[in-house]
């Protein structure tokens, strides 16, 4: 297991947001499906648990990778965008003192590998450094340095390399002497590049950023014969570090070198860039490609040449100066002839006079991977000049180190030094910059002169130099995908100084962006690495709670089990693009897009707007099956099971945000309101105007310039229609999310054709391998009930394979004895939170403090900057102890969140932990008070008053704690209840299975094969035989429940059987009571032996092998005035039948007759296959069902077809009814528990989504299809979340139930009952006392403390405690 | 059945997904005796519930 | 003559609309400082007396919410 880092500390962050405020990194929202943005520290929700920050972090961005040096450019990049240049300047002087210097000159290789250049163009990476530079003087930022040291340290060169080691040395607080042999500091950036690219000012200022950290630099002073290696150690310097770069120009190797008027491009720029001039030819000539090459020509433009002209022996591709130099050597005036190459320079008087050159051509790729230049024999030709420099390189110059005892060098003339260490094979001496690597680029310099400085550090010390400096690059580095919207901003152009500007002088050519346009610029950058490490964060957080330092933490854990509830995603329309333009119309949204925009806490804060114009829209349609039951566009053929509903919820709700005029259209196959409520949630939104029509749209246009869409479709009659619409919504399906599918391969989990996990119909939450549980979606679609009952489910089946090493793992926490506090007068301690700034920042924190202080009781008052930090916490327990405190406030954030905490400090302090009361100053006070100080303030007062009011009356609760009678009553013996008791028996549970019947099974007695076609019958045997050879499982057959009593844990149940009452005492119930296939009076049932219900004609073989036509009606009863639900599984037991008789006889008729086939989830392969098999599905409407008439040969059978438009008649031989499914009578079930049955007769469950097998009444659970009708791998799932929900309270030594309930004074109550009437928990009950008649009872472990029987008590008789009237009255009168 | 190094059956559960079913997943289990491990990849559990804005067929919100 | 501020006195349930004000408070919404939270278990807690009696300890409006 990998844990990835979350770069903030849970314990500590208060989820104050000021992160996230000052992150200049701005991303794509996914909470809102990209329709807003977040920043790289992020919450992913408001309401998210854990309530705490992240930080959205991959591997660095490339720029930074390319750099030589390893800046961070992401970050500066993202610093200047935000007009953060000092920040800026600080991120980039974490690396590199010369800030102004390389936002000028260098070559950028950052630029190469941005990701931009997969877009447009890369982003001016070094043009925003200079910028940084330009607008704030990098020599004000203060350099954090260590304590200064005993040990110097000389360095020889005062180059980018040396420039570099003294800088960071002078960091870890050692102080160097620079020895430079020129008159100026500086090296080759002095010496090396004309004024017009970096004027010496700028140099200037930022080697002062250098020499201002104390380091000295010793100008004309070169190493030699008076000055050598040697004495630099006699004058006490501990360690030196030569940088002396490589400043001596290569010959040309021609004859006629050594004539006048022949000087080396780099002597050249020398003299020029030291005395500000140097002489220059009318005709000058250049050899060479690279950027001296290019100087040395824009300078002698300067210098008033009237001829430069660059002779290069490749072609312009090869050329190895910058692009932009070229261009702008050319622009003023320079020649470059391409593929020339000199071969003599031709003198008179031993002066200069022109050069002979070759002609070349390109050949073969040399080592260098550019083609090399070959001459072509004959083509000499003569060019005249009267100055000749050549610019071909540069190499070291070792005249002064080259006898130097123990100092190697290369053949290239380069010293040779360990490449991680920078050191010599002399001791204490190191070397780098261009005289390790010949001439290179400057930022190369700077990191070899940082990383010497490093080793320095550590000889000095003592240390290891080389360890832990191996180079990491990342092997697969992974990036932010480049956001597609992001295209089309093209790079900020430089300005320059115009061309007439600059003859005859040096003045800088580029003039830098300004403000403005470095920030466009920077905003171009599109953060590779999301995180752009510009530690902002950092320094916003008061709390210490970011780490970008974190790394992944693999971890080994080992675990009895694995439940996999990896879901899935939402299918994303691209397939559909041609059809609907989600990605080109703003207004096609998908249903999760719009969901969004309907929530309070989306993009538009719950305002319903149309994208294109933000006008509040008045028409809607949604598109039904984008990516389900398509194998056209894509290879979904299953059913998504939710996406009817859904748009029907978003169709009802988006009328509410809109009121009157709103019209709401869903486009439709079928709409599938199969599951509990759901066809009367259908219902209700034709009666309020939601219109369903059937039919596939084949078009979306855009009817205007506002985004109105036309939608083109087709009704089932034919007829075309065209339609606008404000917004379209795409009802998309569901589909497995790749990453969930690799890992359930990676875990060797078996997967169907769709990639759904592959599991059976009688084990529906078992795996192909053992010990590997599944739930959710993950599965198979479906919705959220199901998905909870599902993951309980596979709760139960993990608990029954490790039920024998139940609490093993966990740990129960010791608290020390709790302090009597009776008869203590209150000692309120009061402990106000600043929580950082959140409020102490919009609230005078000491003010409140101090008001606490005046008030009645209070005893000791404390600021905390956290209170909820763990040093807060054991400070509480000293200041508790010290003073002698019985009462608690705290004054901070919310108790939702915190009470917890808190209450467990108490518990450490010796205190009960009802003794605390908290004042929500936060959450409900300065959050939302942020713009008054002041009103912030007093409110916080007031609510501090109140506490401390409402804390003096607060008295200790003893926990209350019940027994369990550890077993279950199970009523009802279909598979439901037998899986259920098995379910408890196989985790140690005994369970008693009451049926009424004679025999177990019920319902699914009649059935033969499930819908994937696995035996019922086989199957029901062997779980019979299970149950009856269970030591721990009784059956009582013929059994009736007469009456019930008590409460969880400690139920007492009546049963008669035998003719005798039994009374089983037991902790939980659940109730499995079933449902039957009801019998119709329709459709001549019971009338003529040729129809016939469910399962009936299936147990007659022959009548089939002998049928010429069967038909099939659904919806028998279901889904009408006296039904109005879907009894869910007939369509697909029906169509199973009908391929099963086809199957069989091939040459028989089939016809199903329908209102809706809803053949949910996978099963809509069955529909299909039916469909393929020649199977005849006709709809009708309830308005005109079919009319069954008899007739000589058999059934007449008339029904309207909508598609002909006319009505058929079906000669049938045998019909089939799918009657509804209707519960059993259980009434008296209902009564004896309390538990409320619907307007069907089904139970009803605690919350539809969230609690879909409890009741209300802890202890007592169903399943199976006394819920609803359900197919028989779903009863098997909800008799399993039962069971798991069962034994969670049979697993508890006892239970332990909140004190806070209500108390009954039996004195005052005059017995009248009305608490108990009004209780929904019968957690009152009433109770006869001799001599009083009735009194009123509470049942504490049923008691979910509201509250309402005390507020509707007429004689004040009952309380609740820890809400008692005087506490509650005391927060009440506590008004100023 | 696995076995852990002691030869003893783990009375810990892992459970991958923090959505609403590995949620009610954890939940059970460790409210029944067993260490649960929740894997998330995300920053936050809640999963694709957490989302929506209500629940058909009541209204509930989501949250 | 000065403009009334009423002080309000608000019972909020614990379950929703306690939970409700922590989340506008999350979302930083801005409301007037006047109103005055007050946590119940639920609005069924709120009996009438206590209103009657928090209009008689100087409160000018109470705000019951669950």
């Amino acid at each position: 297991m990998l844990q990835k880092p979350r770069y903030i500390d849970l314990n500590k962050c208060t989820a104050c947001g000021e992160c996230a405020e000052v992150c200049p990194v701005e991303l794509d929202n996914e909470y809102d499906v990209g329709l807003s943005n977040r920043k790289a520290a992020f919450k992913l929700y408001a309401q998210a648990i854990p309530g705490a920050y992240a930080i959205q972090k991959t591997d660095r961005a490339p720029c930074s990778l390319a750099c030589p040096a390893g800046l961070n450019v992401q970050g500066y990049v993202q610093m200047v965008g935000q007009g953060k240049y000092e920040d800026a300047l600080k991120i980039i002087m974490e690396d590199l003192p010369l800030p102004g210097v390389l936002g000028r000159i260098c070559p950028h290789g950052c630029e190469d590998a941005c990701r931009r250049c997969e877009v447009d163009n890369p982003v001016a990476i070094r043009d925003l450094k200079r910028l940084a530079a330009d607008q704030f003087d990098p020599r004000k930022i203060k350099i954090e340095c260590l304590p200064p040291r005993e040990e110097k340290v000389a360095i020889v060169g005062s180059g980018p390399a040396g420039l570099s080691a003294a800088y960071h040395l002078a960091r870890k607080g050692i102080l160097s002497t620079i020895f430079e042999a020129l008159p100026e500091a500086g090296g080759m950036l002095r010496v090396g590049i004309p004024d017009h690219r970096l004027p010496r000012e700028i140099l200037d200022r930022e080697i002062e950023i250098i020499t201002n950290l104390g380091v000295e630099i010793k100008v004309n002073t070169p190493l030699g014969p008076q000055l050598t290696v040697d004495d630099l150690f006699k004058e006490g310097h501990k360690a030196v570090y030569l940088a002396v770069g490589a400043h001596r120009g290569i010959e040309l190797g021609i004859p006629g070198e050594g004539a006048g008027g022949v000087r080396q491009g780099v002597d050249f720029l020398k003299e020029l860039n030291l005395s500000g001039k140097t002489p220059v030819g009318k005709k000058v000539g250049i050899i060479g490609g690279g950027n001296v090459a290019i100087d040395v020509s824009r300078s002698a433009v300067r210098l008033g040449a009237e001829e430069v002209s660059i002779i290069y022996r490749r072609s312009r591709a090869e050329m190895p100066a910058w692009e932009d130099e070229i261009q702008a050597a050319e622009a003023e005036g320079v020649k470059i002839t391409y593929l020339a190459a000199p071969q003599e320079v031709l003198t008179q008087d031993g002066k200069v006079v022109g050069i002979r050159c070759i002609r070349m051509k390109l050949g073969e790729t040399d080592s260098s991977g550019r083609r090399r230049p070959i001459p072509i024999p004959g083509s000499e030709y003569d060019i005249e000049i009267d100055q000749l420099v050549p610019a071909i390189g540069q190499r070291p110059d070792l005249s002064a180190i080259e006898d130097v005892e123990g100092l190697a060098f290369s053949r290239w003339g380069t010293a040779d030094v360990d490449p991680v260490t920078y050191a010599t094979n002399r001791e204490a001496v190191f070397a780098g910059g261009d005289l390790q690597t010949g001439p290179w680029v400057a930022i190369g310099a700077i990191a070899a002169g940082r990383e010497a400085a490093e080793s320095i550090a550590r000889f000095l010390d003592g240390r290891d130099m080389a360890e832990g400096r191996e180079p990491v690059t990342p092997e697969n580095p992974v990036y932010r995908p480049i956001p597609e919207d992001n295209a089309g901003k093209a790079r900020e152009k430089m300005p320059e100084l115009p061309l007439k500007d600059r003859k005859g002088n040096f003045k800088e050519v580029e003039l830098g962006y300004d403000e403005d346009t470095g920030k466009e610029e920077a905003h171009r950058c599109l953060n590779c690495g999301y995180c752009c490490e510009c530690f902002q964060c950092v320094e916003a957080c008061i709390a210490e709670a970011v780490i970008h330092n974190q790394k992944p933490v693999e971890r080994e854990i080992e675990v009895g089990s694995a439940i996999l509830c990896l879901g899935t995603h939402v299918f994303d329309p691209a397939p559909y693009e041609d059809l609907y333009h989600h990605e080109s119309y703003p207004n096609v949204l998908t249903s999760m897009e719009f969901e969004r925009f309907l929530s309070a806490t989306g993009p538009t804060s719950g305002h319903l707007v149309r994208p294109s114009d933000k006008k509040e829209p008045k028409r809607i349609a949604w598109i039904q099956c984008v990516g389900s039951r398509d194998t056209a566009h894509c290879s979904n053929d299953y059913c998504s099971s939710v996406c009817c509903m859904y748009a029907i919820k978003e169709a009802l709700i988006a009328k509410e945000h809109t009121g009157g005029d709103f019209t709401g259209t869903i486009f439709n196959m079928d709409i599938r309101s199969h599951g509990k409520g759901f066809e009367r949630y259908y219902e209700r939104a034709k009666s309020e105007g939601i219109r369903f029509i059937r039919s596939r749209v084949h078009s979306i246009t855009e009817a205007d310039d506002n985004g109105t869409l036309k939608i083109g479709y087709v009704e089932e009659s034919g007829e075309i229609y065209e339609e606008e619409f404000d917004i379209v919504v795409l009802s998309v399906g569901m589909e497995p999310d790749p990453s969930a599918v690799e890992l359930s391969r990676k875990l060797g989990v078996d997967l169907n054709k769709n990639n759904f996990v592959n599991t059976d119909d009688f084990s529906p939450v078992m795996t192909s391998r053992p010990g590997i549980y599944v739930a959710g979606v993950l599965q198979g679609t479906k919705d959220i009930p199901q998905s909870v009952t599902e993951a309980s489910a596979a709760a139960c089946a993990s608990s029954v394979s490790l039920a024998q090493s139940r609490g093993e793992s966990t740990k129960e926490k010791v608290f020390p004895e709790e302090k009597d506090i009776s008869g203590e007068e209150p000692r309120v301690g009061v402990f106000v939170c600043n929580c950082g700034n959140n409020i102490g920042g919009f609230a005078d924190v000491p003010g409140i403090a101090e008001y606490a202080k005046t008030l009645p009781n209070v005893v000791n008052v404390d600021e905390n900057l956290f209170t909820c930090s763990q040093d807060t916490q054991e400070k509480i327990v000293e200041v508790i102890k010290e003073h002698k405190l019985n009462r608690i406030v705290v004054a901070a954030c919310t108790p939702t969140t915190h009470e917890a905490l808190f209450r467990e400090t108490l518990r450490n302090a010796g205190l009960n932990e009802n003794l605390f009361e908290m004042a929500n100053i936060r959450n409900q006070c300065t959050w939302v008070h942020s713009h008054n100080k002041e009103e912030a303030t007093e409110k916080a007062k007031d609510l501090v008053r109140m506490a401390v009011a409402k804390s003096s009356f607060l008295e200790p609760i003893s926990d209350l704690m019940v027994d369990i009678e550890k077993s279950g009553l199970i009523i009802g013996g279909g598979v439901a209840g037998m899986t259920a008791a098995l379910s408890l028996a196989d985790q140690g549970f005994p369970a008693t299975i009451v049926e009424r019947s004679d025999t177990l099974g019920g319902a699914a007695r009649d059935i033969k094969k499930t819908w994937r076609g696995n035996d019922v019958h086989e199957y029901l045997s062997g779980l019979i035989d299970r149950i009856e050879q269970h030591p721990i499982v009784e059956v009582l057959l013929n059994a009736d429940v007469t009456g019930s009593s008590g409460f969880v844990g400690n139920f007492e149940t009546d049963i008669l059987t035998g003719g005798k009452t039994r009374t089983i005492k037991h902790g939980v119930c659940i109730i499995a009571t079933g449902a039957n296939a009801s019998s119709p009076d329709e459709y001549l049932y019971g009338k003529n032996p040729r129809v016939t219900r469910w399962h009936d004609l299936e147990q007659e073989p022959n009548r089939i092998k002998d049928a010429r036509t069967v038909v099939f009606i659904l919806c028998v009863g279901s889904r009408d005035d006296k039904r109005p639900y879907c009894s869910r599984v007939c369509c697909t037991s029906s169509i199973g039948q009908a391929v099963n008789f086809k199957e069989q006889n091939p040459e028989i008729n089939v016809f199903i007759l329908y209102r809706d086939i809803r053949t949910y989830g996978e099963k809509e392969a069955l529909y299909q296959e039916a469909r393929d098999m020649g199977i005849i599905f006709v709809r009708y409407t309830i308005d005109k069902k079919p009319i069954v008439t008899e007739s000589d040969e058999g059934l007449d059978i008339r029904v309207f077809d909508p598609v002909l438009q006319r009505e058929l008649l079906i000669k049938a031989d045998l019909l089939n009814l799918a009657t509804a499914i209707e519960p059993t009578g259980h009434e008296d079930i209902a009564g004896y528990f309390k538990i409320p049955i619907d307007d069907d007769k089904f139970f009803i469950e605690a919350h539809a989504k969230l609690r879909p097998v409890d009741f209300a009444n802890d202890g007592l659970f169903v399943c199976g299809m006394a819920h609803y009708p359900k197919p028989i791998d779903e009863s098997i799932v909800q008799a399993m979340a039962a069971a798991s929900k069962a034994a969670i309270i049979l697993s508890q030594p006892c239970i332990k139930v909140s004190p806070l309930v209500s108390q009954v004074d039996t004195e005052k109550c005059i017995g009248c009952g009305l608490c108990a009437e009004v209780c929904n928990f019968v957690a009152i009950i009433m109770e006869e006392i001799e001599g009083k008649g009735f009194r009123a009872k509470n049942v504490p472990a049923s008691c979910k403390g509201c509250g309402l029987c005390a507020s509707s008590c007429p004689q004040g008789a009952i309380d609740m405690l820890h809400f008692r009237d005087r506490q509650l009255l005391a927060a009440v009168s506590a008004v100023r | 059945m696995p076995k852990s190094k002691s030869d003893k059956l783990s009375g810990s559960v892992m459970v991958v997904g923090g959505g609403i079913a590995g949620m009610q997943s954890a939940l059970d289990l460790a409210e029944s005796g067993y260490y649960v491990y929740l894997l998330e990849k995300s920053s936050a559990i809640g999963g694709v519930m957490s989302q929506l804005d209500k629940t058909f067929p009541t209204n509930d919100c989501a949250m | 003559m000065e403009k009334f501020e009423p002080k309000i006195l608000a019972f909020l349930c614990n379950w929703c609309a306690y939970a409700a004000a922590d989340l506008a408070g999350v979302s930083r919404f801005q409301y007037p400082s006047n109103v005055k939270p007050l946590r119940v278990m639920c609005s069924a807690r709120v009996d009438p007396l206590y209103i009657i009696k928090a209009l008689k300890a100087g409160w000018d409006g109470i705000l019951v919410s669950g």
